[in-house]
């Protein structure tokens, strides 16, 4: 096992553009980042370049003690799960997963011995005669992480592995990736779009976007304290409201339809007149019967989503379109004269036109 | 349509009789042809997979000149192939010039071609689905090509056959290596192109149906095997 650091990564392809833009992070040893971010943000491309699949067009990758920019894929020690399974489908199960073992010239009786075994772990015993196609999604995904451990690899990547399973699937695989890597303790790096996917699994979360990194941090300090607008409205869902205003001569944020919105002075660094963004996140919002002008903002109804365990209130304040999401025991709204309230301290601020935030300390790297 | 119907007969009696004559001249086309279409599997299969997995200074023209080949005019391949096979020419000693043999190497560099390119566009698709694994998995160069052609032995299976259909179907260059010959070089196509130009159109047809017959029964073992592969 190995930690794996990457420092100042670049990727600039031929034509000129530039995939990622200056990356730098560590993955401790035995420990699982998660890179998400939106589609062509650049966390697939960075992972590539960890497994060697892309070039680096500056800055160094190390695993272990080793800077890896120029080694081969087979000598990086790694294994990789891939978006697509990559199974072979002429080989049966067995010989997917020995299938690198034996390009690395590992004894026979000592491949039996790490397939079966990876089998047991995985419940694949009685499948590795199949063929790739006579398995289910699940069966499939299970192999391919499979042919990942057989080889004990200093760090395994997953480049999107659950993206094609079902909604179902994809939770109960996502809680076995996570209990095999704490079993393994293997240094991991994992790649998703899905937001829920990286809070459920990460130790450490790099959030992505346009190639830059925006913020980096434990899941629960990434959620609670955004560095910046599209981290606050990409983690989380349904995503953080967002309300633009100013900051008022008594400390309060003031809204273009004459509302005010009181949040911890203690919290940010918002100056009188700066034009903010106030982030608020659905959970953390009531909703009130009631409006009284110059007061709490105005709520316009739109529509109710019953969940089950609580409800989801779509509506909007002022012109931006705003969710409120209610526990089971809420009282649903009535009528449609309705406004918000929120604790001044769970209110998020963020510079307008910079899009960072005013209210979390957190590091952008 | 009294042609047409003549023409059946005849086919029918050429095979039906067994004629020697007719057999030979079966069995010419299929071997000039299926070895033709082998060789060029052989050679172009593994360089059509080379050319999608690797990256080199000159690929993207080796592509383009595997692309523009595929219109090779068959008559000019032939004359080439009759120049460098004369007893002047720089393979004369060989003394190849007017048999089976020059006539499968005139087909072999038509096919070629067709084989880099077919190959090339499937093996650059599955390259992008399983190259990545590969490469992780540490598959040398030609433990790649072999991975990635038994992954699409299928999609090679379609490859052999346009081949093939090229090589049984072509006269121009065969008719200037092979030079008809009775009993020795002649095909079911420079056949038909001796028959026609006779004027014994009727026999001509019959001996085109006898074609379109086994070109049918080529691509239906083609299918059949397909098929088996796929269970």
């Amino acid at each position: 096992m190995a930690s794996v650091v990457l420092n100042e990564v670049r990727k600039t392809y031929a034509g000129g553009f530039e995939a990622v833009k200056g990356v730098s992070f560590t993955v401790s040893d035995g420990g699982l980042c998660v890179l998400v971010g939106p589609s062509g943000c650049g966390k697939s491309t960075l992972l590539r370049m960890v497994a060697g699949l892309e070039t680096v067009s500056s800055g160094d990758i190390r695993i272990g003690e080793r800077r890896v920019n120029d080694l081969e894929p087979m000598a990086r020690d790694i294994a990789m799960v891939f978006q697509n399974y990559a199974l072979y489908p002429h080989m049966s199960v067995f010989d997917n997963m020995a299938y690198g073992l034996r390009n690395r010239g590992t004894p026979k009786p000592e491949i039996e011995k790490r397939v079966k075994e990876a089998a047991r772990i995985l419940e694949l015993d009685a499948l590795l005669e199949r063929k790739p196609r006579q398995l289910s999604g699940g069966q499939r995904q299970r192999v391919a992480m499979g042919r990942a451990i057989v080889r004990k690899p200093a760090a395994f990547l997953f480049d999107e592995p659950l993206s094609n399973l079902d909604a179902k699937l994809r939770v109960q695989m996502r809680i076995e990736i996570r209990k095999l890597q704490r079993e393994l303790k293997t240094t991991s790096i994992y790649v998703t779009h899905d937001q829920l996917e990286a809070m459920t699994l990460a130790d450490r979360l790099v959030v992505m976007n346009g190639g830059h990194m925006e913020q980096v941090g434990t899941a629960l300090d990434v959620f609670q304290n955004p560095a910046s607008v599209f981290v606050a409205g990409f983690i989380g869902s349904p995503p953080m409201n967002f309300l633009a205003g100013e900051v008022d001569t008594q400390g309060r944020l003031r809204l273009p339809d004459g509302a005010f919105l009181a949040f911890d002075p203690k919290r940010g660094e918002a100056q009188v007149g700066r034009k903010v963004l106030a982030g608020l996140r659905p959970e953390n919002v009531a909703l009130r019967n009631g409006v009284e002008d110059g007061a709490a903002p105005r709520f316009r109804l739109e529509l109710v989503e019953e969940l089950g365990m609580g409800r989801l209130v779509h509506g909007k304040v002022g012109e931006r379109p705003f969710t409120v999401a209610q526990g089971a025991s809420d009282p649903p709204p009535s009528g449609y004269s309705l406004s918000i309230g929120i604790e001044p301290a769970l209110v998020h601020l963020f510079d307008a036109a910079s899009g960072l935030s005013l209210t979390s300390a957190a590091p952008r790297r | 349509m009294h042609e047409v119907s003549r023409a059946l007969a005849l086919a029918l009696g050429l095979i039906g009789r067994g004629d020697q004559e007719f057999l030979s001249i079966v069995r010419l086309s299929l071997g000039v042809s299926l070895t033709a279409t082998l060789a060029a599997l052989v050679i172009g299969a593994p360089l059509g997979v080379a050319l999608a997995i690797s990256r080199f200074r000159g690929r993207a023209g080796l592509i383009l000149t595997s692309n523009a080949l595929l219109g090779l005019p068959p008559v000019v391949v032939g004359l080439c192939v009759y120049l460098a096979l004369s007893r002047s020419g720089p393979l004369g000693k060989f003394g190849l010039l007017f048999t089976p043999a020059a006539m499968v190497v005139a087909q072999l560099i038509l096919l070629t071609p067709i084989v880099i390119a077919l190959t090339h566009r499937m093996a650059a698709g599955l390259w992008g689905e399983y190259g990545g694994a590969l490469m992780v998995d540490g598959a040398s160069g030609p433990r790649s090509i072999a991975i990635i052609l038994a992954i699409g032995r299928a999609t090679m299976l379609t490859v052999f056959l346009a081949a093939f259909g090229r090589a049984i179907s072509e006269v121009g260059a065969i008719i200037v290596v092979g030079g008809n010959i009775r009993g020795y070089t002649r095909t079911m196509t420079t056949a038909i192109a001796l028959e026609t130009s006779k004027g014994e159109l009727a026999l001509a047809l019959a001996l085109g149906m006898v074609l379109i017959a086994l070109s049918f029964a080529v691509n239906a073992v083609a299918f059949l095997l397909a098929r088996a592969w796929r269970k």
